[in-house]
């Protein structure tokens, strides 16, 4: 009878994963998320594995106020580095060996022409690329994060070369 | 060579439509009324259907232009049929026929039409109601008589089961007159998830107080939507449930959590992540746990999608130096080219009926809609003009498309027919439409 019990739990369990009610779902995701496990009374009681809770970056990111965080560069359809670039780069790693507390999310951003869903995936490489960059100049790599706005935010909306270039960037943001 | 696959596909077609008609002819086979039709038809030839006015009481009496104006709309639009367009003629047969208590079958004969839809409507406090007969011109004798009710005010829901019902009866194909569109608006300041009619109407916004949401697919019960949400420096992926508006994150790994494909039976979901260095498409469950990787590379490998058996994935990569489709076992693999033409292809959907890719390629300089065959690779060009055409999706017939397209300044939503090629604009107003997904 008590093996019935604890089947029925850990099928109560695995079945109330699956709709989302234990941790690593979070509720109300559009507010500010936190994680909170939901931990059921008889928890001792069940059998099943602990799933690692999802890495969620907290962290609030803001304008960073050093001229040392300039905008990179690319050029149309690719995401390499340009050598005009690696001087910024180089920047950018050395202050962030001083100030080793401080955290980077690095944006990367397209041009509109190219199509809305490929140029999310291009933004990203932009990003990686500039991240593998710092990465390679000894910056710890949980200290820079990376999101792609693919062509979502020009800072020039204008359909012009011009505009094309100056969307074409690596933007970062620092943590408070 | 493209004429020897497009004639494949339409003398199939073809057989489908001529085999949906004799299966209701013959009675010994028919599944209920024993009903004969005379009518046979081959590849493009459509069935001419006469949509007099309903005759109409209760409140909603002035709603019978609306009615007959929805119905024409899907029938038409089906593919399958020839509606009569001169209504005047067409309201004067029927004036005799109520006046003279009596169907005057040459008369209806005599404008063209084949297949005739008489029906009554009334539009209650309390519920709509309308029966409708559907008539063999050429046999003289009803073939179907039904009865559709809704909630009050909403005669769009009765009309549009109305018209897949002809559509089945007819031809045997189920119609898409009664699925939805999803899109991505602008309208609110930011991009929100909607959903709209597969025509246009009733549309309403999903998901609220988003930075951004993009990027929508449906799970197969129609339930809910997964979609990208933009929450401070993060993207998530994240499901909403179509009436009850509430959230669910599914996944927020570092990087990209993108272009979510959700599997035919519903259970998992492709996606890209960047989350070990490189934007590579990955298998998940529903839920968002168990993501196993599929691609491996340095490439970019992204906007993956299932075929309709759920073997296999059609994804996007750049590994040729520009972006192609390749597809793959969905247990993951190298993965085989399947775009030759051009050399942008991105975008990929694969047909319900599992044959065609369709696509967005970049022609000319122009961002076009085309279709790829899944074994002979060959293209077929579906769009023309000098506006850029994205995201295509297909509807669950295998027959119409809905994609956006960037003319004036803004996006809108249109959907064709991949047999006709003529666009039916589904979006007007303020805003951008775009990134559509069509329900199951």
């Amino acid at each position: 009878m008590r093996r019935v019990v604890v089947l029925l739990l850990a099928v109560a369990f695995a079945a109330s994963s699956v709709l989302g009610l234990s941790g690593c779902a979070g509720r109300q995701p559009t507010e500010e998320p936190t994680v909170e496990p939901d931990v059921s009374e008889d928890a001792s009681a069940l059998t099943g594995e602990d799933l690692p809770l999802p890495d969620v970056d907290d962290t609030v990111y803001v304008e960073p106020l050093s001229a040392a965080f300039e905008n990179i560069y690319f050029d149309f359809d690719r995401y390499d580095i340009r050598s005009e670039d690696e001087p910024t780069l180089q920047g950018i790693a050395a202050w962030l060996e001083e100030r080793d507390d401080v955290r980077v999310l690095i944006e990367g951003h397209c041009d509109e022409r190219g199509t809305n869903e490929y140029n999310m995936a291009l933004g990203e490489q932009r990003a990686l690329a500039a991240r593998r960059y710092l990465v390679g100049l000894g910056i710890d790599a949980s200290r820079l994060r990376t999101i792609s706005y693919g062509e979502e935010r020009p800072v020039d909306p204008r359909s012009t070369e011009e505009a094309w270039a100056k969307n074409r960037r690596g933007h970062f943001t620092v943590s408070e | 060579m493209r004429g020897l696959s497009r004639m494949r596909r339409a003398s199939s077609m073809a057989l489908g439509l001529v085999l949906g008609v004799v299966v209701i002819a013959w009675p010994t086979r028919a599944p209920a009324q024993g009903v004969r039709l005379s009518i046979e038809k081959g590849f493009g030839e459509k069935v001419r259907i006469a949509t007099p006015l309903f005759e109409g009481s209760g409140t909603g009496l002035a709603d019978a232009p609306g009615i007959r104006d929805v119905l024409m709309f899907d029938l038409s639009n089906s593919g399958y049929f020839d509606v009569v367009e001169n209504v005047e003629f067409v309201d004067d047969v029927e004036r005799d026929d109520r006046t003279t208590g009596r169907i005057d079958f040459p008369e209806w004969l005599a404008l063209g039409a084949e297949i005739l839809v008489k029906g009554e409507f009334y539009a209650g406090l309390s519920e709509f109601s309308m029966e409708v007969t559907v008539y063999d011109l050429e046999q003289g004798r009803g073939i179907f008589a039904r009865r559709y009710t809704s909630a009050p005010g909403e005669w769009r829901v009765a009309v549009h089961r109305l018209s897949d019902e002809i559509v089945k009866r007819l031809t045997g194909e189920d119609g898409i007159a009664q699925t939805k569109i999803a899109f991505v608006s602008n309208t609110t300041g930011t991009k929100e998830v909607y959903v709209m009619d597969y025509d246009g109407a009733n549309r309403r916004r999903v998901t609220r107080g988003s930075q951004m949401a993009i990027y929508p697919d449906w799970f197969p019960d129609r339930t809910r939507i997964a979609y990208t949400s933009f929450i401070g420096p993060r993207q998530e992926l994240h499901s909403v449930g179509v009436s009850s508006g509430d959230t669910e994150r599914l996944t927020v790994f570092p990087g990209l959590n993108a272009f979510a494909s959700v599997s035919p039976d519903g259970s998992e979901i492709l996606m890209t992540l960047s989350k070990d260095g490189n934007p590579e498409v990955y298998r998940l469950r529903a839920d968002g746990s168990g993501a196993r990787r599929l691609t491996y590379g340095r490439s970019t490998e992204s906007s993956p999608c299932w075929s309709p058996d759920g073997r296999r994935v059609a994804f996007v990569s750049d590994r040729s130096g520009r972006p192609q489709i390749y597809l793959m076992s969905s247990t993951g693999g190298t993965g085989e080219r399947v775009t030759f033409q051009g050399y942008y292809n991105t975008s990929p959907d694969w047909s319900p009926r599992g044959d065609l890719i369709v696509y967005t390629s970049r022609t000319e300089g122009v961002f076009q809609i085309c279709t790829v065959d899944v074994e002979t690779n060959e293209v077929v060009r579906l769009t023309t003009g000098p506006h850029h055409k994205e995201d295509p999706s297909w509807a669950p017939d295998g027959r119409h498309v809905v994609y956006s397209m960037k003319s004036g300044g803004k996006s809108d939503l249109y959907m064709l027919d991949i047999y006709e090629m003529e666009p039916v604009k589904l979006t007007s107003g303020a805003g951008d439409y775009l990134s559509p997904a069509w329900s199951r």
